[in-house]
């Protein structure tokens, strides 16, 4: 199955879509997505309850969160309560490395995002900071990367032999399925789409 | 040293700066409605008895101060529009009288392709004449930290 793991809806400070407007997106233009994950920016979205969308539309609707660090930003699947507890989300300048132990310790998985963009992507950091341990996975696909930016974290994450996902980063509905991740197994929640990502039994894929 | 986001949040986030009160002209809700290019007959045709201001109107009335006295030197320059969001609560309609209330509803920072910038979230919550809110209009001044 096929799912955008990165998505913003009008929850973010600069997102524009509705969850319901993606839907109807998808099912109008026929995009092979069977589902995605909304990672709003600096927040967990406690509130958002999508589940008649998810059977109106038959989509699987996941919530996870973007955070920022001082490596740039990162995703995080599998937010809970003990995790929140850990670093504050809304901060701009979280050690990646307490992002990255904190998800690990508390069963969630985190990864870099867009590391190939500039200012906020992991690799503009090792340009002139110590490489990050502990990272296991990153987006290598990002709707929203220029050229060459999606090369070079395909390059880099080849070179470590990193697991590579893709999203959309979508902030319109209009983008939504640019990038995607098609995985092995049929996940039907975030246990399944956790064990999924650290199984690594995905690849990445654009539609762009 | 300067003031931190958390430090200017905790200061200034919440705190009501001034008010104004305006007084709705159906000619002004008219103009509004044709300047958008509106065609929906509840915003451009007075003569229904919903004749109603069109949901934006309300981001036009812009007398307001946009930071209050004394708020800190955040970021780097005067900054820039970073738009505005409206929120429509109830109909607005001609011979109404609107009280705006004008706060600093949010400080936070983010980063980006262009490095990290500070939003400043100014809010005027708009009452009408029987103390109904009506409306909420945001407007964010995005300044660059650097």
């Amino acid at each position: 199955m096929i799912l955008d793991l990165h998505t913003h809806s009008i929850r973010s400070d600069d997102g524009r879509a509705k969850v319901e407007n993606y839907c109807q997106w998808i099912r109008k233009k026929e995009i092979p997505l069977d589902g995605f994950v909304l990672t709003e920016h600096r927040q967990f979205d406690d509130d958002s309850d999508y589940r008649g969308l998810e059977d109106r539309y038959q989509l699987l609707i996941l919530k996870a969160s973007e955070v920022e660090t001082d490596y740039g930003h990162v995703l995080v699947f599998g937010v809970n309560d003990d995790l929140r507890q850990e670093f504050d989300f809304a901060r701009i300048d979280n050690p990646i490395g307490e992002v990255l132990e904190a998800a690990k310790r508390c069963g969630a998985v985190a990864a870099p995002c867009h590391p190939g963009r500039p200012n906020v992507g992991l690799f503009a950091h090792y340009e002139r900071k110590p490489e990050v341990e502990g990272i296991e996975l990153i987006e290598v696909f990002n709707g929203g990367s220029r050229p060459g930016e999606d090369d070079w974290s395909v390059r880099e994450a080849d070179a470590r032999g990193w697991a590579g996902f893709g999203g959309s980063d979508s902030h319109i509905v209009s983008r939504i399925g640019f990038c995607a991740t098609e995985f092995d197994d049929d996940i039907r929640d975030m246990d399944g789409l956790l064990t999924a990502l650290r199984s690594k039994r995905f690849v990445p894929r654009t539609f762009r | 040293m300067g003031v931190t986001i958390e430090e200017a949040r905790a200061d200034w986030v919440g705190v009501e700066f001034e008010t104004a009160q305006y007084t709705i002209e159906e000619a002004d809700l008219l103009d509004w409605a044709t300047s958008v290019e509106e065609a929906d007959p509840r915003f451009v045709d007075p003569t229904r008895d919903d004749f109603q201001a069109h949901p934006t109107y309300t981001a036009s009335l812009t007398s307001f101060r946009m930071l209050p006295d004394g708020f800190p030197e955040l970021g780097n320059g005067r900054g820039i529009d970073g738009g505005k969001a409206v929120t429509s609560l109830a109909p607005v309609r001609p011979g109404d009288v609107l009280t705006g209330h004008s706060l600093i509803a949010d400080i936070y920072a983010k980063t980006g392709r262009s490095g990290t910038m500070i939003f400043i979230v100014h809010r005027v919550n708009f009452e009408n004449q029987r103390g109904e809110q009506v409306s909420t209009v945001d407007s964010r001044i995005i300044r660059n930290s650097d």
